[in-house]
C-alpha cells in the first residue's frame, strides 16, 4: 500500500496581476521524504512554498497538506524557513525564538529546554543572547532553521535554505537537520543548488514557467544521460559547430549553460580530442564528470536567453 | 496556545523595543516637554494672551501639547509594522497559525499603552510647574485625564493601523499621517482655545476628533470653573464611539502588509 502523500497539488494556478507564477501545477510529495523542488528563478517555487505555508490561497486548482486545505490552523503542523531571513535585528536570538514559540503554540513548560535543544543542535548556544542583527549570515540561516523547527513541524518549508551560505556553514546546515530528522518528518526544498540536491533530496521535481516538467528520484532523472559530463569554456561556438557535436557518435546532451557548453558523453577520452579538432583556438577550458542532477536539470529546462533552437 | 497569548507576546516584544530604543523613549517626552518651555513662556511672556480663561499660556498648552505626543507616538507605533515587514519578521507572525487580526491586536495594543503612558508622562511631567486648576479635584481630575488619553489613543492606534495596512511604504505612511494629523491638531484647540474664531475654524475644530480630546483635558486640569467648549459628557461621548468604531474597524480590515511570497 502506498504512503498517505504529505502534499498533493492538482493542477494549481496563481498570478501576479499579469504574470503568471503557477501554471498548472501538479506534484505528490510522499510522508517522511525530502523533495526538491528545482527550477530557475522566478519559476514558481516559492509561489508554491507561500501557498503550501498557506499565506496564500490558490486560484483556481486544488492543494492539500496533510489531506487538508491550506488553512491558519494546519500552519502550526507547518514549518517554514524563507528566502529571506524572518528575524528582528533588535531582538535577542533566545528572545526571536521564545516570540516564535508562543506563536506557534509550543508550551511554555517545554519551550525552554526546546530552544536550548535547538540552539545546540545548530551551534547556537553561544549566541543566544546575542543580537539576531549581529550573527553571519549562514549563523542567521541556522537561526532560522531552529525557529522553523521549534514547534517539531511534520512538515518543513525550506526556500533556498542555504542562499548566501558558505560550504561549510552549508554542511553543518545540513548535518544538524539531516542527522536528527530522516524520516520522521516530510521537506519540501526549494533550491537552485543542483549539488545540494542530488545529495540532500529523496525525490526532486524540475519546475519551469510555474510548471512541473519532470519528477522522480535524483538516480532516475539522472538514467538515459551519458556517463561523463563534459564542460567546456567555448569561445562563440556556431550553431552548425554545436549541430555537428551533438551528431557525433557518444554525444547526446548539448546545453549552454553562459560562456560554457555542457555536454554529456559515453567516453569524454575519445570525445574530447575532436573538440580541439573542431574548433581550435577557441577551446579554453574543459572539464570532466560524472553525469550529476544538473546534466539532467539542463535536459529538462530550458535556460532563459540561451535556448538552442533546432538542438536535441 | 490561544490567540490571547500570541497576542500578548506580540504586545510585549513592541514593548520592549521601545523601552531598548532609548532614544524614541526619551524625545517622545522631552520634545514635547521642550516646546511647553519655549513656546509656553514665550508666549505667555512675549504676546501675553489676555483671552485665556484661567492659568498661563503653558498651562494652556499641556493639554494641547498631551494630544501632540499621543498623535506622534500612534505614528511611531504604527511605523513598526513597516519595520516588521522590511526585517522579515512579519513573514514568521503571517506563517504563524495566528491569524492577521490577532498580529494586529497585540501589537496595537501595544501602541496603545506606549502612546498612553508617553502622554500621560507629559502631563504628570508639566503639572507641578504649571498653574493648573483641578477643577474636579486632583485624583479624579487625573482620572479624567487618563481616560481621555486612552481613547484617543485608542483612537489615533485605530486610524494609524487603518493607513498602515493600506499604504506601502513608510514614507508614504509618515506623509498622510502628518498630512491628516497635523492639521487636525492646529484646529483642536491644542495651540489657542476655539471659542470665538470664525466660524468656519470653529465649523472644522467641531468635526476634529483631536477636539474633544483637548478639551477632556483642558476641562480636567486646566479649566477653573468652566464646562469648556463641548462638555464632558460630549467629549467622552465622541472620543469613545470613535475609539470603538475605528478601532474595530481597522482590525476588520484584512491587512495589506502580508507577505507577497513572490
Amino acid at each position: 500500500m502506498q504512503p498517505t502523500p504529505a502534499v498533493e497539488v492538482h493542477d494549481l494556478s496563481y498570478s501576479y496581476g499579469d504574470r503568471r507564477a503557477l501554471d498548472g501545477f501538479s506534484l505528490s510529495v510522499p510522508a517522511g521524504s525530502v523533495f526538491g523542488l528545482l527550477g530557475p528563478n522566478g519559476s514558481g517555487k516559492s509561489t508554491f512554498v507561500t501557498m503550501l505555508a498557506a499565506m496564500a490561497p490558490p486560484a483556481s486548482g486544488s492543494l492539500s497538506a496533510f489531506g487538508q486545505p491550506p488553512h491558519s490552523a494546519l500552519r502550526a503542523r507547518i514549518g517554514t524557513v524563507f528566502q529571506e531571513n524572518a528575524s528582528d535585528p533588535m531582538m535577542t536570538v533566545s528572545e526571536l525564538l521564545r516570540l516564535a514559540g508562543r506563536l506557534f503554540g509550543v508550551p511554555r513548560a517545554a519551550l525552554e529546554p526546546r530552544i536550548r535543544e535547538l540552539l545546540a543542535q545548530f551551534g547556537l548556544s553561544d549566541r543566544a543572547g546575542e543580537l539576531t542583527g549581529n550573527l553571519s549570515g549562514g549563523m542567521r540561516r541556522r537561526l532560522e532553521m531552529c525557529r522553523a523547527l521549534l514547534h517539531n513541524p511534520e512538515l518543513l518549508l525550506l526556500d533556498e535554505p542555504t542562499t548566501g551560505v558558505d560550504p561549510d556553514e552549508r554542511r553543518a546546515l545540513w548535518d544538524a537537520l539531516l542527522r536528527r530528522d530522516t524520516g520522521q518528518r516530510t521537506v519540501v526544498l526549494a533550491t537552485n543548488d543542483l549539488a545540494e540536491a542530488d545529495a540532500v533530496c529523496d525525490l526532486v521535481a524540475f519546475i519551469q514557467a510555474g510548471r512541473v516538467i519532470a519528477t522522480g528520484t535524483p538516480a532516475a532523472l539522472k538514467q538515459g544521460l551519458r556517463h561523463e559530463s563534459v564542460r567546456v569554456g567555448w569561445e562563440s561556438p556556431t550553431a552548425e559547430q554545436l549541430r555537428m557535436v551533438a551528431e557525433w557518435a557518444g554525444g547526446s546532451e548539448v546545453t549552454r549553460d553562459g560562456g560554457f557548453v555542457r555536454i554529456t558523453v559515453d567516453d569524454a577520452s575519445t570525445f574530447v580530442p575532436r573538440l580541439f579538432t573542431l574548433a581550435p583556438g577557441a577551446i579554453r577550458s574543459v572539464t570532466i564528470e560524472k553525469a550529476s542532477l544538473e546534466d539532467a536539470y539542463f535536459r529538462h529546462v530550458t535556460r532563459r536567453g540561451d535556448a538552442m533552437a533546432g538542438m536535441p | 496556545m490561544s490567540a490571547a497569548a500570541a497576542a500578548s507576546a506580540l504586545f510585549t516584544r513592541d514593548i520592549r523595543a521601545v523601552v531598548k530604543s532609548r532614544s524614541q523613549l526619551y524625545s517622545s517626552i522631552f520634545t514635547p516637554l521642550l516646546i511647553l518651555v519655549f513656546l509656553g513662556n514665550g508666549v505667555s511672556e512675549g504676546l501675553a494672551p489676555a483671552n485665556l480663561t484661567a492659568g498661563n499660556f503653558t498651562a494652556y498648552l499641556v493639554a494641547g501639547v498631551v494630544v501632540m505626543t499621543s498623535v506622534f507616538s500612534a505614528t511611531f507605533s504604527s511605523a513598526s509594522y513597516y519595520r516588521d515587514r522590511d526585517s522579515g519578521i512579519l513573514r514568521m507572525f503571517l506563517s504563524s497559525p495566528q491569524s492577521p487580526r490577532v498580529i494586529l491586536l497585540g501589537k496595537s495594543l501595544a501602541g496603545v499603552l506606549i502612546g498612553a503612558l508617553q502622554a500621560l508622562a507629559v502631563l504628570l511631567a508639566a503639572a507641578p510647574f504649571v498653574e493648573f486648576e483641578w477643577q474636579y479635584g486632583v485624583i479624579t481630575g487625573v482620572l479624567i485625564a487618563i481616560a481621555a488619553i486612552v481613547l484617543l489613543n485608542v483612537m489615533l492606534a485605530g486610524v494609524a493601523q487603518a493607513l498602515a495596512s493600506r499604504i506601502q511604504t513608510m514614507q508614504g505612511f509618515h506623509l498622510v499621517m502628518n498630512l491628516a494629523l497635523f492639521p487636525a491638531l492646529f484646529f483642536s484647540g491644542a495651540f489657542f482655545p476655539v471659542d470665538g474664531l470664525p466660524i468656519w475654524l470653529e465649523l472644522m475644530s467641531r468635526v476634529n476628533p483631536l477636539s474633544y480630546a483637548v478639551d477632556a483635558l483642558e476641562l480636567a486640569a486646566y479649566a477653573d470653573g468652566s464646562e469648556g467648549f463641548f462638555g464632558l459628557a460630549l467629549d467622552f461621548g465622541v472620543l469613545g464611539v470613535l475609539a470603538v468604531a475605528v478601532y474595530l474597524l481597522a482590525l476588520a480590515r484584512v491587512p495589506r502588509l502580508t507577505y507577497s511570497g513572490k
